[in-house]
Formats: C-alpha cells, sequence, structure tokens
C-alpha cells in the first residue's frame, strides 16, 4: 500500500493505492486520524488505484468520518474502486459515506 | 482430506495475507468461480485469518494459521483454525447485516458479519483450549460458474 498527502486550497487529500488489510490499514488510519482534524474544510480519501480493502479499510473509514464529524470537517470518499465498493456495499455502509468522482 | 485438497500452513504474521489471498484467488479460479464471487469469498477468508492473528493470537506473528481448501461439484469449502486463545462464543454468532444508524457507527466487529453474508453455511467449532476454527461453504450454482451465461 502506498499513501500520499496533498493540499489543495481548502481541502486534504490521501491517495491510497495497493491492498489494504490488516498489515497496512494501521498507516492508513494514522495518516487520516492525523490529517481530519487539521483540515481546512475537509479530507478526501481518493480510493480509485486500492485493489483490495478488507473489514479493517472499512473500519478506518468509519474512523475518520466520524472524527470529520466531531471536529465539524467534511469526509468524502473520492473514484474508489470497484473493489473498494463492493466491500462498502457487503457491509450496508456504501450510503453512509460522501462519494464523489476525482 | 479429500484428495485434492489443498492444505496451507501458513505463519499469524499480517504480512502474508496478501500471499494467502492469492493463493485462495488462484484456487478459486481453477474451481472455476465468477470473479465477482472469487473477491467476496477472498475477503471472507482474509477476515477469518485476521480475526485468528488480531484475536486468538492476540498480534502475536510467529505463531501458526491453517487452511483446507476443498471443493466439490456441489459446494466449495475452506476451514481456518488457530490454536490460540478461544474467542468467546458470541463473537462468532450470527447478526444479519443492516444499514446502522450514523450515530450507531463504530469501527470494527465487522469480521464475522462479512463472512456470514458471503457464505451459505457458516460452521464456528466451539471454542475449547485447542483453539478456534471456523468452516465456511459456498454451494455451487449456475450463476457462481464461469461460462454458466453460455
Amino acid at each position: 500500500m502506498r499513501i500520499e498527502t496533498t493540499k489543495t486550497a481548502d481541502e486534504t487529500i490521501i491517495t491510497v493505492e495497493g491492498d489494504i488489510d490488516l498489515y497496512s490499514s494501521p498507516e492508513l488510519r494514522t495518516s487520516v486520524l492525523k490529517a481530519v482534524p487539521k483540515a481546512k474544510t475537509g479530507v478526501g480519501i481518493h480510493l480509485g488505484g486500492v485493489t483490495y480493502m478488507d473489514s479493517s479499510g472499512v473500519a478506518t473509514l468509519v474512523e475518520g468520518l466520524r472524527s470529520a464529524k466531531e471536529n465539524g470537517k467534511n469526509f468524502a470518499l473520492v473514484a474508489p474502486s470497484t473493489s473498494v465498493m463492493k466491500v462498502l456495499e457487503l457491509a450496508r455502509l456504501d450510503s453512509i459515506f460522501e462519494v464523489r468522482p476525482a | 482430506m479429500r484428495t485434492d485438497d489443498i492444505q496451507l500452513q501458513v505463519s499469524s504474521d499480517p504480512r502474508l495475507l496478501g500471499v494467502v489471498r492469492g493463493v485462495i484467488q488462484v484456487w478459486l479460479e481453477v474451481c472455476g468461480l465468477v470473479p465477482d464471487r472469487r473477491h467476496e469469498v477472498v475477503l471472507a477468508v482474509d477476515e477469518a485469518c485476521s480475526n485468528a492473528i488480531r484475536h486468538a493470537y492476540e498480534g502475536r506473528t510467529d505463531e501458526s494459521v491453517e487452511l483446507v481448501l476443498s471443493a466439490s461439484e456441489e459446494w466449495i469449502e475452506i476451514t481456518v483454525s488457530d490454536q490460540g486463545t478461544p474467542c468467546p462464543s458470541e463473537c462468532s454468532e450470527y447478526r444479519p447485516m443492516v444499514k446502522p444508524d450514523e450515530r450507531e457507527l463504530v469501527p470494527g466487529g465487522l469480521g464475522v458479519k462479512l463472512i456470514h453474508e458471503v457464505f451459505d453455511e457458516v460452521r464456528f467449532c466451539p471454542g475449547t483450549t485447542d483453539g478456534n476454527c471456523v468452516t465456511m461453504r459456498l454451494h455451487r450454482t449456475a450463476k457462481h460458474e464461469v461460462g454458466s451465461e453460455d
């Protein structure tokens, strides 16, 4: 898994590529929970290059969303891959997140 | 074990989960499952292995997780077992997947739900001093098979 954090005028974008699983999700969790409170208006998690995501990845996204709500920030999933959407649909969590194209 | 079963033994190291997923993926391809179902089965088996590492072995990476892959014309069956701390029975209980209320959103606890969601039959061995095991069976129907649309 590779993570890159970039900032636009008002949003922080975290771009994730590769597999998000029990091994890699702690690193993503750290990046997300660090970025959310510091973001100007919110955080977008770009998941277009994610080849696999398990429930620990889903849990990380849920934690990010909760943290964003607590901090009064936006939280969106950007261009999630079919692999990501499939897991969110199985978990009935696809409609909880704001999803937008790249 | 049946003669064409596959037995895998892997260290309880999360870095190796990708290897396990790769093996299961190729095996399901050989079995003739359609890509969508392959992805779901790989996910559910990965969750079972992750649970063994996280809960039974409490993150220890030098223990052992064992998988048995078995297929017949009627079903595909995968058993995941460990020799770790027996998990409480309520951890393996079937709870239907429902869309949570946003106020109740809590991370975690999804793995077992996903296993039940993907497989037709899920049997957890009763927790004993000898560890845990879960046997997951998928009934083969035409819609799961490659070439069934012909």
